[in-house]
C-alpha cells in the first residue's frame, strides 16, 4: 500500500506492506537506518523515533498508523550542526559501540524539551526504556545532567 | 632493514597459552616509561567515531543495503535431539518472493539430519523481503524422530550418558600445586562448599549477522565480528576458496562480547545463497535466535574446601568446577583464578566438562574468571568469617607478590594499591565494623579481586603513510567492538609520529585495507596492536628524519617530532608538513610488527571492587547502591574511554549477580526466556553510583607503549563483591547467582 510519512519536516510517499512496521518503512523505505533494530519487539529500544514529539518503539507502530503525525529520527535532530543533546552524548563519551545511541539521544532529548532540569527519578523513569548492553548508562546519565545545564547550548 | 629473525613466544589468550613463531622486530622503540612525556596518549580525547554514532550515519552490518539484496532465514529444529526425517519445503518454495532454499543436500555439514540442540538450522530460504522469507519458513514442514537428550548439568540423582548425545564425551583436567590431601590433613581452619552460577547470554545490542555479496571471484562479506581475518581464513575453508578472494568488512559493530569471534552459519549461508542467486543476501538472526544459537557463557558448579591457618595465612585450595558445555565449546580453565590470584601452596583443581543438547558456549568477557571469581571470592568470605577474620585483611594476609603458577616476576602488580584505593572510597573499616540492623532495610559491604592475562602478544601489523600535505594514514587490520579501538590507535599514532590527531586518519575493519591482527578477544587488542601501530609510526618517523636532518644540518638521531614540527637539538625546526612537500609523491610508508612477550616474566593485570548494598528482608530484594573499583592495567591511553570500559565490565557484572539467567525446560529441552523481557539485563534504573579508576602507570617491561588489557578484567570481580556485601548485610551466604528476591528470602529463613 501506499502511504505518506511526515519525517523530519518532509512529506514522503512510500510504498510499504500493510503489516510493515514504522522502523521497516523508514529503514528500508526511506533508507533511514538510524534507528536500529535490536528485538524487534518492544523490549530494548534501539527503534525509538519521536512521534509529535513523543518516544516510540518504531518496531511496534504499523507504517501505514504512522501517517498522521510528524516523525522526528535521529538524522533530522542534527541537520542543521550538532544538537545540544548530541554534543553533550558526545562530551560525556555516553557511548561505546553506538548501536543504541539515537535511541538512546531521542529518549533524552524528549526528556529534556518537556522537562529542563529533570531529577534523578525522572530521568530513570525516560531513559529506563532504552537498554544499552555496553553499560554506558552512568555516562548517559552525566551526558543528560550536562545537556539539561545547557552547557552545550 | 636488518634481516628479520623469527622465535617462538608465549601469549595468552582468554587463559590458553599458545606458542607462537614470532618475527622479532628489526628496531624497537624505546618503552615509553612512566614518566615519558606524552602529548596525545594519555588524553580524554572524543572517540574519532563519535559523530558518526550520534548522528546515525554509522552504518552497522544490519544498516547495509545493497542494490538487489535478499533476505536470508532459517529453518529451525523443533526438538532438542533427534534426526530429521522428512524436510518439506515444497509450500515454501512456491511461495512468491522466495528466491532459494538451502537444505542438507546443499551443505550436509551444517545442515546434517541429526538435532542436537532445539533451535539448531536445519535448512534456509530467501526471498526478496525479510516478511516472505518469515514467511516461507512457516511454512517448512520437518518430521522429527525424537531422542533422548540432557540440558542441565547432572546432579546425584542422575547421570549424563554421553551415548544420549553422541557429539563430544565428556572431558576431566586435573591440576596439582604442592600436596593438598596432606596440606588438608593438618589444616587448622577449612570451609567447604558449592558455588554455582548460571548459564548467562551476551546479548549484544546488534545481533549476529552477515550481508554478503558473491560477485564473479570476488566476495564481499559486511559481518559484524570480533576478528575479521578469523572469518576471511574461516570462509574460505567452508567454501574452497582462496582468502585473496574474500574481503571481510567491520566498520561498526553493536557489541561482541566475546559471541562474535569466528565465522557465523548465517556468513556461509548468505555467502552460498548469493552465490546461488547472484545477488547480495542479507542474513541477520532476530533476538530469539541470539539468545537460541549465538553462544552463552555455561552453567558451572564449584566445590570448594579453603584451609589455611589460625592467622589466615591460606593453606590449600581444594575444587572441582562442572561447565555445562552445550554441544560445542572450547574447554577453558573455570578454576584458573584458584591457581593464580593468590599465594597458596597447595592447589589441586579437577575441571569436568559435560557436553548436553543446548547450543554451543561461546567465549563471555573474561570467559571462566568470571565463573571462577564467585566461588573463589565467596569462599574466602566464608573463611574469613569462620576465622573472626576482616576479609580484606585475609587478602592484604595472601597476596601474591609474584606469580604463584610460574613463580616467577610479575612486569608490574598493584593489586595492593588497589585494595587500598576500593577500602578507602568505600569507607571500608567503619562499615564492616556498624552494627546490623534488624529492621526491615539491611546495609553490607563485600569487596573482591581480580587477575586476568590481557599481555597481548603477537602477530599484529600496521602501516602508516604519509602524504605529501603531512598529514598521515594508519592502515590495520583490527576492529572496534565499542570500545574505542579506533580512537586509541590513532592516538598512538599521533603520538609517534608528532602529529596532532586531527592530521591522523586512521582505517580499521577491513581486511582488504589493514594488514593482519589477532581477533578482539582476551583483552589483547590494546597490547597488542598498540605497540605494532607505535612501531609503523616510529618506522615512517625513522624515514622522515633521514630528510628532515639534511634540511635541519643535523643528525638523524638527534631529532625529535612534536605538535607538527621536527625539532633539532639546537633549537632550530621544520614542519612536518615541509618535509613531505619537499619529497613530493615520494611516499613514505613505515611498517610495524608486535614483537615477542618479555621472557621470564608474567604480565597481568589486576583489580578490586567493593560493594554496598540494601537488601529488603520484606522483599528479598537486593538494591546496589554503590560500586567502587580500582584497575592496575598499565598505561592509560584514553582516560575517558577507559572509565567507559571499567563502567561497562561492572555492569555486566551488576546483571550476572542480580538477574541474568537463561533457563531451559528440563521436560521439553527448549531454551524458556528468549528476548531482552524475559530475560532481564541492566537497564539505566538498575545503576548505581560507580566510581571506577584506574590506579597504574604505564608498564615498560609489558611492551614498549607500556600498555596491558583493560577490557574484561572489569566484569570479574563485580559479582562476588555484591554477594559479598550481601553476605554482609544478611550474616547468611547465597551461593547461587543471581541474587533473586526467592534466593535471598529462603537465605533469611536459613539459621547462620
Amino acid at each position: 500500500m501506499r502511504i505518506r510519512l511526515t519525517v523530519n519536516g518532509r512529506t514522503e510517499q512510500l510504498d510499504v506492506e500493510s503489516r510493515a512496521s514504522l522502523l521497516e518503512a523508514l529503514r528500508d523505505g526511506l533508507d533511514l537506518t538510524g534507528a536500529k533494530l535490536g528485538c524487534d519487539r518492544g523490549e530494548c529500544g534501539a527503534c525509538t523515533v519521536l512521534v509529535e514529539g513523543r518516544p516510540i518503539y518504531s518496531c511496534l507502530a504499523l507504517a501505514c498508523e504512522s501517517q498522521h503525525g510528524s516523525i522526528e529520527t535521529i538524522e533530522g535532530l542534527g541537520a542543521d550542526g550538532l544538537h545540544p543533546v548530541q554534543q553533550a552524548f558526545i562530551a560525556a563519551d555516553a557511548l561505546q559501540c553506538g548501536f543504541c545511541t539515537p535511541g538512546q539521544i531521542l529518549s533524552a532529548t524528549a526528556l529534556l524539551r518537556r522537562s529542563h532540569r529533570p531529577g534523578d527519578p525522572e530521568i530513570a523513569r525516560a531513559m529506563s526504556g532504552n537498554l544499552c548492553r555496553c553499560g554506558t548508562y552512568p555516562k548517559i546519565r552525566k551526558a543528560i545532567r550536562m545537556a539539561a545545564r545547557g552547557r552545550w547550548r | 632493514m636488518s634481516e628479520q629473525r623469527f622465535v617462538t613466544t608465549t601469549v595468552e589468550i582468554e587463559g590458553r597459552e599458545e606458542i607462537a613463531v614470532v618475527e622479532v622486530p628489526a628496531f624497537e622503540p624505546p618503552p615509553w616509561g612512566p614518566d615519558a612525556a606524552l602529548d596525545t596518549v594519555g588524553r580524554r580525547v572524543p572517540r574519532l567515531d563519535a559523530v558518526a554514532k550520534v548522528t546515525g550515519r554509522a552504518r552497522y552490518t544490519q544498516d547495509i543495503r545493497l542494490q538487489g539484496m535478499l533476505h536470508a532465514r532459517l529453518v529451525r529444529a523443533s526438538v532438542p535431539a533427534g534426526r530429521v526425517v522428512r524436510l518439506d519445503l515444497s509450500r515454501a518454495r512456491a511461495l512468491s518472493g522466495v528466491r532459494g532454499i538451502l537444505t542438507g543436500a546443499d551443505l550436509p555439514r551444517m545442515f546434517g539430519p541429526a538435532v542436537h540442540y532445539w533451535g539448531q538450522p536445519v535448512a534456509a530460504v530467501v526471498a526478496d523481503t525479510e516478511a516472505i522469507a518469515r514467511d516461507a519458513v512457516r511454512l517448512a514442514r520437518v518430521r522429527y524422530r525424537a531422542s533422548p537428550f540432557r540440558v542441565d548439568l547432572p546432579t546425584g540423582k542422575t547421570s549424563l550418558r554421553t551415548g544420549h548425545f553422541g557429539v563430544t564425551p565428556p572431558e576431566t583436567r586435573r591440576e596439582e600445586r604442592g600436596d593438598v590431601t596432606a596440606a588438608l590433613g593438618r589444616a587448622e581452619v577449612s570451609v567447604t562448599a558449592t558455588y554455582r552460577v548460571p548459564a548467562v547470554v551476551h546479548q549484544a545490542l546488534e545481533t549476529h549477522g552477515s550481508v554478503v555479496h558473491w560477485d564473479g571471484d570476488r566476495i564481499t562479506v559486511y559481518d559484524s565480528t570480533q576478528g575479521i581475518f578469523r572469518v576471511r581464513r574461516e570462509l574460505a575453508e567452508h567454501l574452497g576458496v582462496g582468502q585473496h578472494q574474500i574481503r571481510v568488512v567491520t566498520e561498526y559493530m553493536g557489541g561482541g562480547f566475546g559471541a562474535k569471534n569466528s565465522c557465523g552459519a548465517y556468513t556461509v549461508i548468505a555467502a552460498l545463497l548469493s552465490k546461488a542467486t547472484g545477488r547480495p543476501v542479507r542474513c541477520v538472526w532476530d533476538r530469539h535466535e541470539e539468545c537460541i544459537d549465538a553462544g552463552h557463557r555455561p552453567e558451572t558448579e564449584f566445590r570448594v574446601t579453603a584451609a589455611a591457618r589460625r592467622d589466615g595465612t591460606l593453606e590449600a585450595l581444594d575444587v572441582e568446577a562442572t561447565v555445562a558445555m552445550g554441544v560445542v565449546g572450547w574447554p577453558g580453565g573455570p578454576c584458573k583464578i584458584f591457581q593464580e590470584l593468590y599465594r597458596c601452596p597447595h592447589v589441586r583443581v579437577v575441571q569436568r566438562f559435560w557436553y548436553g543438547n543446548v547450543s554451543g558456549m561461546e567465549s563471555f568477557r573474561a570467559p571462566f574468571h568470571a565463573e571462577g571469581a564467585f566461588a573463589l571470592e565467596g569462599a574466602l568470605d566464608l573463611l574469613a568469617r569462620k576465622l573472626g577474620m576482616d576479609p580484606l585483611e585475609l587478602r592484604r594476609k595472601n597476596h601474591a607478590t609474584e606469580d604463584p603458577v610460574k613463580q616467577r616476576p610479575y612486569s608490574t602488580e598493584l593489586l595492593r594499591e588497589c585494595w587500598t584505593s576500593v577500602a578507602e572510597r568505600i569507607g571500608w573499616n567503619a562499615a564492616r565494623v556498624r552494627k546490623r540492623s534488624t529492621g526491615r532495610f539491611v546495609h553490607g559491604v563485600g569487596m573482591a579481586s581480580q587477575v586476568w592475562g590481557g599481555a597481548g602478544g603477537p602477530p599484529a601489523y600496521a602501516v602508516v603513510r604519509l602524504n605529501r600535505d603531512g598529514t598521515a594514514l594508519v592502515q590495520t587490520g583490527t576492529q572496534d567492538l565499542g570500545t574505542g579501538a579506533r580512537t586509541i590507535f590513532a592516538q598512538i599514532a599521533a603520538e609517534a609520529l608528532g602529529l596532532p590527531l586531527k592530521a591522523v586518519r586512521i582505517v580499521i575493519g577491513d581486511t582488504d585495507a589493514g594488514p593482519y591482527t589477532n581477533n578482539s578477544w582476551g583483552s589483547m587488542t590494546t597490547p597488542s596492536v598498540g605497540p605494532a601501530v607505535r612501531m609503523a609510526a616510529e618506522d615512517a618517523k625513522r624515514q622522515l628524519f633521514e630528510v628532515a636532518a639534511e634540511m635541519l644540518r643535523a643528525k638523524p638521531n638527534q631529532l625529535e617530532a612534536r605538535r607538527g614540527r621536527i625539532w633539532a637539538q639546537g633549537g632550530a625546526s621544520v614542519t612536518i608538513r615541509k618535509v613531505t612537500e619537499q619529497l613530493g609523491d615520494i611516499m613514505i610508508m613505515g611498517r610495524g610488527h608486535r614483537g615477542p612477550n618479555p621472557p621470564g616474566v608474567t604480565v597481568h593485570s589486576f583489580g578490586a571492587q567493593a560493594a554496598e548494598v540494601e537488601v529488603d528482608r520484606l522483599t528479598g530484594r537486593v538494591r546496589v547502591i554503590r560500586i567502587v573499583a580500582a584497575h592496575d592495567c598499565g598505561r592509560v591511553v584514553n582516560p575517558e574511554l577507559a572509565e567507559s570500559q571499567l563502567h561497562g565490565g561492572i555492569i555486566l557484572g551488576l546483571g550476572y549477580a542480580l538477574f541474568e539467567r537463561l533457563l531451559c525446560d528440563g521436560q521439553l529441552g527448549r531454551p524458556l526466556n528468549l528476548g531482552l523481557h524475559e530475560y532481564k539485563i541492566p537497564t539505566y534504573a538498575d545503576i548505581p553510583d560507580i566510581d571506577a579508576r584506574v590506579v597504574s602507570v604505564a608498564d615498560p617491561v609489558a611492551n614498549h607503549a607500556g600498555v596491558k588489557g583493560l577490557a574484561e578484567p572489569p566484569i570479574i570481580p563485580t559479582a562476588p563483591a555484591i554477594a559479598n556485601a550481601v553476605f554482609d548485610a544478611l550474616g547468611v551466604q547465597i551461593r547461587e547467582l543471581p541474587l533473586t528476591p526467592g534466593r535471598v528470602l529462603e537465605a533469611i529463613k536459613t539459621p547462620s
